[in-house]
């Protein structure tokens, strides 16, 4: 693969752009903060926040159905009057668990997608990955044909370029 | 929250993305430094450590000859076990208020506190989070409160709000900590990729679990990011509307109100607000912040504290207003005690401290005077503690029934569980302190950068 540092976003994000458009091989961007959505840092969504949703939904529905069944079913009981079934009550702990349920799943649901934890990266072996956490702007592609990602990565004014073996 | 005239910039001057990655990394790795930690924090923590050893001694001596060492009796069944915890919960809403509500809101100078403020959460939930236990009185049986298919048939009662409260708890920490944990992913790989030795190189890499920054990465991590804030904002005004309705569900004199979730949400700012200055202001020093932590950020949070001030002083006219509007001669009896009785000094110290000191924050020339802001929010923390102090004591001293009257008297052993629990909410943060990046730089990078 081939390890390429820049000094601005945009020119690392054009330098990516261009490489995919021919390429159907890997190209992967990386730097220390989020990516600018005004320089097309924002490509394509995300599916956590469905995800999240999903969770909430399957904790707050499971905690009211656990309330429901242990005071309807499993062990009903007349406290002041109130009907077995008597949802309001529900309602807090119901919530509760939604929350713990989006919470949990958006953590893990990042984890997965995100391929961590991830201690050791072929990647990591670049001397400009050092510096992608630091401020810098790293380009890591896999391209098929690598003679024209140099040529790229040159034409956009990659600061180093580096070969690393996979 | 900006005035017209005179508007400290939320960062100094001349600061970059550059400059502040070197200079919060020096705060935690202090590559070169001499001595590597300072001394200020060895003190600051041979005083918790002190403390905690005095809370580890009274909880040991609590286990081992039950709750009978404290002055709890009948008819005041609840004293400093509730009290602490109440107030410990409270001190923890000022981080997820500033994380997530102003995260949500979209405002600048949040950024720079919200890693100090969560950490401030994280702590103070921690030490709230041991109350509940230690106030049962077969403390091992605590995992009763789980719901759980056991042999016994039995199930929590899920239509009390202790048993909300206990999901409100166990969902607030474990959030608490997954959030601040999620936020500080980058910070970790930077201090990972920054750190020299190999030893701080593996403990921080491990922690950081392999973030790279990678375009994947950030496009998870932002929207996982904001789903989070946007659950934390109503998830803290949930607990401590639940909290309230702890008290609000019983039928005590001067519990059974419908005003006392919201009194209670305004109260947990107001704290929470005045440990997030009592920490930031001498930090601020000792640490070099101040180039992030500016002016600005004072001064804001000094209107956020006399607002919170407000709000309770509005809580604490209603209640008054409640009792004599109201139908009940016992909540009237029980007021005027609380008032002119046995604990009035605890009554109208908390009236000073937390509604009248605070005044003095109309005046910007006060929010910007430091040592005067810290001693205001230290009177306030006080002021919160004393709250708690007349709503439990004096409600349950002064019942419906006259000839169940009492008072209540803490022990040796309550006092020291209180301050245990202060050494151990100052050991856990002197620790994140030192170890942590104490400023969200990747969020501090991204700001940095401007609207492109």
């Amino acid at each position: 693969m081939i390890v390429a540092a820049f000094a601005t976003e945009a020119a690392m994000r054009e330098a990516a752009a261009e490489i995919r458009r021919g390429d159907p091989g890997g190209v992967e961007t990386y730097m220390a903060m989020e990516p600018d959505e005004a320089q097309g840092g924002a490509e394509g969504g995300s599916i956590l926040p469905a995800v999240m949703l999903g969770g909430g939904v399957a904790g707050g529905l499971g905690g009211f159905l656990m309330q429901a069944y242990a005071t309807t079913i499993s062990y009903p009981q007349n406290i002041g009057g109130r009907p077995d079934l008597s949802w309001p009550a529900y309602i807090p702990t119901t919530f509760e668990l939604a929350v713990l349920g989006a919470v949990v799943a958006g953590m893990a649901g990042f984890l997965v997608l995100a391929g961590m934890p991830r201690l050791y990266d072929p990647v990591d072996e670049a001397e400009g990955m050092r510096a992608a956490m630091l401020g810098g702007y790293v380009l890591v592609a896999r391209p098929t044909d690598a003679a024209r990602a140099r040529q790229v990565l040159s034409r956009h004014a990659a600061i180093g370029i580096e070969d690393v073996a996979e | 929250m900006s005035g017209p005239a005179a508007v400290a910039p939320v960062v100094a001057p001349g600061e970059t993305a550059q400059s502040l990655t070197e200079r919060i990394c020096a705060v935690t790795l202090r590559e070169g430094a001499r001595p590597w930690t300072p001394l200020w924090w060895w003190a600051a923590l041979a005083v918790s450590l002190g403390l905690l050893g005095m809370g580890v001694i009274a909880v040991g001596w609590l286990f081992y000859a039950g709750l009978g060492i404290w002055g709890i009796d009948w008819p005041v069944v609840w004293g400093l076990d509730i009290l602490n915890y109440v107030w410990w919960i409270a001190i923890a809403s000022g981080g997820t208020f500033i994380s997530a509500l102003f995260f949500l809101l979209g405002v600048e100078w949040r950024t720079a506190l919200n890693r100090l403020a969560e950490s401030l959460t994280l702590c103070a939930a921690l030490c709230a989070a041991i109350f509940p236990i230690l106030h049962l009185g077969r403390p091992w049986f605590f995992y009763w409160l789980f719901p759980y298919p056991n042999t016994m048939g039995l199930w929590a009662q899920f239509r009390s709000p202790l048993v909300w409260d206990f999901f409100a708890i166990l969902t607030y920490v474990l959030a608490s900590i997954l959030f601040w944990y999620f936020g500080l992913l980058p910070d970790l790989a930077t201090l990972r990729d920054r750190a020299q030795g190999q030893g701080r190189r593996v403990f921080y890499g491990v922690l950081a679990l392999g973030f790279r920054g990678s375009g994947r990465q950030w496009r998870h991590y932002r929207a996982v990011y904001a789903v989070m804030a946007a659950l934390m904002a109503p998830l803290v005004v949930s607990v401590h509307s639940i909290v309230g309705m702890d008290f609000a569900g019983s039928a005590a004199t001067g519990w059974h109100s419908t005003q006392f979730p919201p009194f209670f949400v305004f109260g947990a700012a107001l704290s929470g607000f005045a440990v997030v200055l009592l920490a930031i202001l001498p930090l601020r020093s000792l640490l070099g912040l101040h180039a992030y932590v500016t002016e600005r950020h004072i001064d804001v949070l000094g209107r956020l504290f006399l607002t919170s001030s407000l709000c309770v002083g509005y809580a604490y006219v209603m209640d008054a207003f409640a009792t004599f509007y109201g139908p009940d001669e016992a909540d009237r009896t029980m007021f005027l005690m609380r008032v002119f009785g046995l604990y009035a000094p605890v009554y109208w110290g908390t009236i000073v401290l937390n509604i009248v000191f605070p005044q003095l924050l109309w005046w910007r020339s006060v929010r910007l005077t430091q040592p005067l802001v810290w001693l205001i929010g230290l009177g306030v923390l006080v002021g919160m503690w004393l709250e708690r102090f007349q709503i439990i004591v004096t409600s349950l001293a002064r019942t419906q029934l006259p000839s169940t009257w009492g008072q209540y008297t803490p022990t040796l052993w309550e006092w020291s569980l209180l301050f245990g629990t202060i050494g151990l909410f100052l050991t856990a943060f002197l620790l994140i302190v030192r170890l942590m990046p104490v400023v969200a730089m990747a969020e501090m990078r991204a700001m940095l950068r401007g609207p492109a």
